[in-house]
């Protein structure tokens, strides 16, 4: 599982960092506001633990950036632990958790382990984008005009796509990312032109772009 | 035809089984110009039938029209009907194509009801065709071809049983059950279609 942990404090950093890889997890240190969500922005974690006070940006405009954006990647928010607005601010925004400072660090992990749990099941949710919707739950993928049903492994390749719009993904990269490289390149490609051909007999406006470096999604005409 | 549709069609019987025949045949060299190889053959099977009386009478009383043979060649555009089903949703286009571009007729309307599938999950295309007939006041009939995959033939007369019986118990489940059959195996035959433009870009 792939976390990307942002905390200008370099020592509480360092700390965290060392704990959360021998608890198994890939972690990313970065030190302020701005990198962090240069990274999160790739849509590449699973996971983002954001501290509210960084410099370039804080916590909380990050997260604010990132809902905005659609990137509903599970965030927990460390906070100062007098700062009972800080959370409320923190959870108004979209966070999904927070743990305020100083921490033990088995009750992060904890928190972590639940927040990724309770991620496989954010799955109840119609995706809107342009004239098209896809019921997350059903698998329906319907406009105006026609409906189809997808197949599990179509619902997580398009979601993805959907809430990562604009940016490019290669075969490999969406290997990774959804399927912890389980999948062959091949298969990947395969799904890619199913879920190509399924946007268009549904008359969606919206596409995936094959390119060179990648895979894109977005509106037609774009 | 069976003896009272013989009754009803009179004198106009033998035409139009002539006119059927003509067309399949037509319809059957369209196919087999595209491939006689049983392996890549694009349609599973090809059929025709001419419309019951029972059948006339009940669409055309409907409309308060008369409840006869001519009026109903006038009236309606399916009394012949061809089928054409085939393998995969990509051959019904070719298919289209071939059709369009034959002299033999002229063709009236398209219905696509596979881009703009029906509510209820149906899905074919149909194409209405002017060809020439040779009866008093009647120099012209339409009729209907429509075409489909083996998925949605199947599920088109599962539905169709559906339609005439009677008395079913959970109709509301049994309607919206076919309605996420008819979405899967749409889904199901796209599939198959690029799976195949795989295989055969690999050629």
């Amino acid at each position: 599982m792939k976390i990307l942990y942002a905390e200008d404090e370099q020592q509480i950093s360092r700390a965290v960092t060392e704990i959360l890889k021998i608890e198994g997890f890939d972690v990313t240190s970065v030190y302020d506001g701005g990198e962090a969500w240069g990274r999160i922005s790739t849509g590449y974690y699973d996971a983002v633990i954001l501290d509210i006070m960084m410099p370039v940006m804080d916590g909380i405009d990050v997260l604010e950036k990132m809902r905005n954006n659609d990137i509903f990647t599970p965030v927990l928010m460390l906070t100062a632990k007098a700062s009972i607005d800080d959370r409320i601010k923190g959870l108004s925004v979209g966070a999904d958790d927070y743990l305020s400072k100083p921490f033990s660090m088995k009750e992060l992990v904890a928190r972590i382990n639940s927040m990724l749990r309770r991620k496989n099941q954010y799955k109840n949710e119609i995706l809107k984008f342009g004239n098209t919707s896809l019921d997350c739950t059903t698998g329906e993928l319907k406009s105006e005009k026609s409906s189809l049903r997808l197949s599990n492994i179509e619902v997580e390749l398009l979601s993805f796509l959907v809430k990562n719009p604009g940016a490019i993904y290669s075969g490999e990269k969406l290997n990774e990312i959804l399927w912890q490289n389980s999948k062959s390149a091949d298969s990947i490609s395969l799904y890619i032109a199913y879920l190509k051909n399924k946007l268009t007999q549904v008359c969606s406006d919206s596409s995936i772009i094959i390119s060179d470096p990648g895979y894109i999604f977005g509106v037609k005409g774009r | 035809m069976n003896s009272k549709d013989l009754e009803f069609y009179g004198d106009l019987a033998p035409l139009l089984i002539e006119k059927e025949n003509s067309l399949l045949s037509e319809i059957k060299g369209i196919l087999d110009s595209i491939s006689t190889d049983s392996e890549t053959a694009l349609a599973e099977h090809l059929k025709s039938r001419i419309k019951s009386c029972d059948s006339i009478k009940e669409k055309l009383g409907k409309n308060d029209l008369d409840e006869n043979a001519v009026t109903g060649l006038k009236e309606l555009s399916d009394v012949i009907g061809l089928r054409i089903v085939t393998h995969f949703v990509g051959d019904i286009y070719t298919v289209l194509e071939k059709i369009q571009l034959s002299k033999k007729w002229r063709v009236v309307t398209v219905k696509d009801y596979i881009t703009n599938c029906k509510p209820n999950g149906y899905r074919s295309l149909h194409v209405i065709l002017s060809v020439d007939f040779d009866y008093p006041g009647l120099d012209h009939i339409n009729v209907e071809i429509q075409l489909r995959t083996i998925a949605m033939d199947c599920w088109a007369s599962l539905e169709h049983q559906l339609k005439y019986k009677k008395n079913i118990k959970n109709t509301e489940l049994i309607v919206s059950e076919l309605k996420r059959c008819a979405d899967e195996m749409a889904s199901t035959d796209l599939s198959l279609q690029t799976i195949r433009e795989m295989i055969q870009n690999h050629e």
